[in-house]
């Protein structure tokens, strides 16, 4: 079986150009995965013609990068996706491309080259919108600013060495805005976001619902930015 | 929809893999409401990793939406969890486009692939808020209809249906929708619909037709009540299969599925007569696709759905006349594009060394027998045309080229089984263990394993089988022990089918109408995803035979006459009834029957249906 110990792409155009993709997840296509949105995208750049470049060696696979995941359900409209095409194609040119043949929900806002480093990804905003079957979103507004007026919230977390750890998370959550609107209460969150240390919004609203010590009827959770430690936003 | 949509969206975060729940996927088709006149829920009795890799529903799915005013959609059987959260929310089961409860739509169509799905088809008409027994659903819609191979004998679950459609669905769809769609206007009792229907040659509505019985329980007449139902309900056949309507589009799911691949149909229905395989019966006969019209499908679909893996489907691909043609044509453009091409149901045996080695699947899944039967006598019983040398010589060359793995498929408790033949496969197994052996240490792999599975046999309605019993439960305990003591190798493993499975396959595929009442009996008792080993409650089916009186051995374990009139002898499925009497006398000889190829044996299917080689 000699010959089958040659990588397979061994005689592949190694010139590429590199794409920073900002994207939208909306509606039906919130539920699509982490990892389900990497088949996803890979084929959609085939359907729309957009030659991907694949990673030499023996197992090449096309080179799609998402910097930070976006949890199940939450959507965004400031989701990033690095790629690499073998044939530069205009950045115009690239979102109408796949635009024309992506599943409803999913689009790309638009294309540039990359700036920064993945690794310059410090924090996330988030809008939370809120509900609690006979409970005015006014109150519910109430009791979230009193969670937050707490000394400390600790929180369980597992990690594999140690078993469980109780981690107080009250100084990384940053209150940008509080208000309600009928039944709902919405609050504008900035939470610590990136490869080193990551906070998600149901961890937070795990924590309000054992604050309050009984559950929410509807969570609605929206992405709105990507940020640098400086506060930048990531390009 | 808003509503279902509102209270899904809170719910499907609890379930496992919830992008199967909401639609969306590309591919999918969804219309403006308003302008739509027939709809139709396309319902595959199983869960949506199975169902979404189903060659025929993909059809289906595109033909009907072909039509600007049809809208087809498509709806699976909900895992246990979400079936759980949607009993307790009051959603009722709706269609992933469009997200509307299915009671509202003018068709509700099951496909039928397996007789361990029928649970399923209860589970969801009850989940869409409908009465499960047809004549309890008095208005004209949903009109419940079943397609697919199970209808060749559908009468256990006749009781549950306004209609079912035999043979290939193609072109008879669309004669059903179109005469509902003249009639609607009119607003027709369901009675006046089914009688047009009934007219629709392939269509067979069960409640016309009154079924009688002998003392002895078997079957005495099936007789029509109405003027309109044929005495004998002929399947369809597509006869220009090479210009049939195949979809330029698939659905494309998010979550991955069990054939996550483009899968482009190269011939339908089988030359060669295995005397239990139902398909290679019920499908006949063996047409063919040009090399053109596979390619250009190939491409399209590749295009649109952006896979990167193609497969070819069909019983027996390498019975297409000009194979090689066509593997190389097609590996052409799939290299070209970093396509896999992978080839399921190919003998490697007939194909030259240089296709086999092009062909990506076949390099990484190893390799694959059906043998069935373990020595050569029992092989012509069944009409296997695979004979030891073929199986030596394909291993001697894959062993030598560093296959480590060999696959043979086997079936216990088949007619005329004796324990010599249960010896022959262990004594199969050795041979190909001590083939590795033999091999030069420098070209082999470094070790090997050969593994045996072994099913149980089904005796399945159009089959020269239909006559024969089912061995017992305590006989195929008998003859799996006895082949486990037959091996000697650690390299050989065996694996057996859950057997219950096999039993309770037995009692439906050759049920008549009075196993309704058992079903249902099973279904009120919890039984649904019958065919998931996690699922499946067999102690619960043996309550519901208690409880009903079913005598599972005279459905599966009695020989049957060949002048007995058979639950299913009112359907014709163009092969004749004296070919399998025929084929039946012949196995129990010992002697085989050639296949199409080499000669027609004069099976009953006319010329006109097309088939490449009858007439
Ligand atoms: S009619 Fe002859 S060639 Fe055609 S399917 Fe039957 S046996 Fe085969």
């Amino acid at each position: 079986m000699a010959e089958m110990l040659q990588p397979k792409n061994q005689n592949l155009r190694i010139e590429k150009t590199e794409y920073r993709l900002v994207f939208e997840k909306t509606g039906r296509a919130r539920y699509i995965s982490h990892l389900d949105l990497m088949r996803c995208f890979q084929r959609l750049f085939k359907r729309a013609g957009a030659p991907l470049w694949y990673t030499q060696g023996f197992n090449p696979h096309a080179y799609l990068m998402f910097p930070l995941a976006l949890p199940l359900g939450t959507s965004s409209s400031v989701e990033i996706l690095d790629i690499a095409l073998t044939e530069p194609l205009g950045y115009d040119e690239l979102c109408e491309k796949v635009n024309a043949c992506a599943p409803e929900g999913l689009r790309l806002v638009s294309a540039a080259a990359p700036v920064m480093k993945h690794t310059e990804i410090a924090f996330a905003e988030y809008e939370v919108s809120f509900e609690q079957d006979g409970t005015e979103g006014s109150v519910l507004g109430q009791r979230f600013s009193d969670f937050l007026a707490q000394e400390k919230i600790e929180v369980e977390k597992r990690t594999k060495k140690r078993g469980v750890n109780l981690v107080d998370i009250r100084p990384h959550i940053c209150l940008l805005s509080l208000s309600s609107e009928g039944a709902h209460a919405d609050a504008g969150l900035r939470l610590p976001a990136g490869s080193e240390f990551n906070l998600n919004t149901n961890v937070v609203m795990e924590a309000f619902e054992s604050f309050m010590g009984s559950s929410l009827d509807r969570i609605c959770t929206k992405r709105t930015k990507i940020l640098t430690k400086s506060l930048e936003n990531f390009i | 929809m808003e509503e279902i949509r509102n209270k899904l969206e809170q719910l499907l975060l609890k379930t496992q893999k919830p992008a199967r729940y909401i639609g969306g996927e590309l591919g999918s088709v969804t219309k403006d409401k308003s302008r739509v006149d027939v709809r139709f829920a396309f319902c595959f009795p199983d869960v949506y990793d199975v169902g979404m890799s189903h060659l025929g529903m993909k059809i289906l799915y595109g033909l009907k939406n072909a039509v600007p005013n049809y809208w087809c959609e498509r709806v699976f059987m909900p895992e246990k969890d979400l079936e759980a959260l949607m009993r307790e929310n009051n959603i009722p089961l709706y269609a992933l486009e469009s997200l509307d409860p299915i009671k509202d739509f003018d068709f509700i169509g099951f496909t039928l692939q397996y007789e361990l799905s029928f649970t399923n088809v209860l589970e969801m008409l009850d989940l869409a808020g409908l009465p499960v027994y047809a004549r309890d659903r008095k208005g004209l819609t949903p009109i419940v209809v079943g397609g697919g191979p199970c209808v060749c004998n559908p009468e256990p679950i006749a009781p549950f249906f306004d209609l079912f459609i035999l043979g290939e669905g193609e072109e008879v769809n669309l004669e059903l929708m179109r005469l509902y769609e003249q009639m609607k206007p009119q607003h027709p009792t369901k009675e006046q619909f089914l009688r047009e229907a009934a007219k629709i040659e392939g269509i067979y509505v069960p409640q016309f037709y009154d079924v009688t019985y002998n003392e002895d329980g078997t079957v005495a007449a099936i007789t029509p009540n109405v003027p309109e139902a044929k005495p004998k309900i002929k399947k369809r056949v597509i006869s220009d299969f090479d210009h049939a309507y195949y979809p330029d589009s698939f659905v494309v799911p998010f979550t991955s599925i069990v054939h996550d691949r483009v899968v482009v149909e190269v011939l339908r229905g089988c030359i060669r007569g295995c005397r239990f395989c139902q398909a290679g019966f019920i499908y006949r006969p063996f047409r063919e696709k040009s090399i053109n019209t596979i390619a250009g499908q190939t491409r399209t679909l590749c295009e649109q759905t952006g896979y990167e893996e193609v497969s070819l489907s069909s019983l027996s691909t390498s019975d297409h006349t000009r194979i090689t043609e066509l593997l190389t044509t097609l590996s052409d453009y799939t290299d070209n594009e970093n396509i896999n091409l992978s080839l399921p149901s190919l003998r490697i045996d007939t194909m030259s060394k240089e296709i086999v080695d092009r062909i990506a699947a076949v390099r990484k899944s190893g390799l694959t027998f059906a043998p069935e039967a373990g020595t050569q006598r029992l092989r012509d019983v069944i009409n296997k045309n695979l004979t030891e040398e073929e199986i030596l010589r394909t291993c001697r060359l894959a062993f030598s080229e560093g296959y480590q793995t060999v696959k043979l498929y086997f079936m216990l408790g088949l007619p005329d089984e004796t324990d010599e033949d249960i010896e022959g496969i262990a004594n199969l197994a050795q041979k190909v263990v001590d083939l590795y052996y033999e091999t030069p240490k420098e070209q082999r792999g470094k070790s090997v394993q050969v593994s045996l599975s072994c099913a149980t046999f089904v005796p399945k309605p159009f089959t020269p089988f239909e006559f024969e019993p089912q061995a017992l439960p305590d006989e195929i305990r008998r003859k799996q022990g006895h082949l486990l003591d037959c091996i000697k190798s650690k390299k050989i493993k065996v694996s057996y089918h859950q057997m219950n499975v096999s039993v309770l396959e037995g009692v439906l595929a050759r049920g008549d109408r009075r196993l309704a009442d058992t079903i249902y009996c099973a279904w009120k008792k919890g039984c649904t995803l019958d065919s998931w080993d996690e699922h499946f409650r067999f102690d619960l089916w043996q309550e519901a035979f208690e409880e009903c009186r079913t005598d599972t051995a005279f459905y599966a374990n009695r020989r049957r006459a060949y002048d007995e009139t058979a639950p299913w002898s009112h359907l014709d499925y163009l092969v004749s009834h004296e070919f399998f009497v025929r084929e039946n006398k012949k196995a129990h000889e010992a002697k085989t029957t050639r296949n199409c190829a080499e000669g027609c044996s004069g099976c009953g299917i006319k010329k006109e249906c097309g088939g490449v080689y009858c007439g």
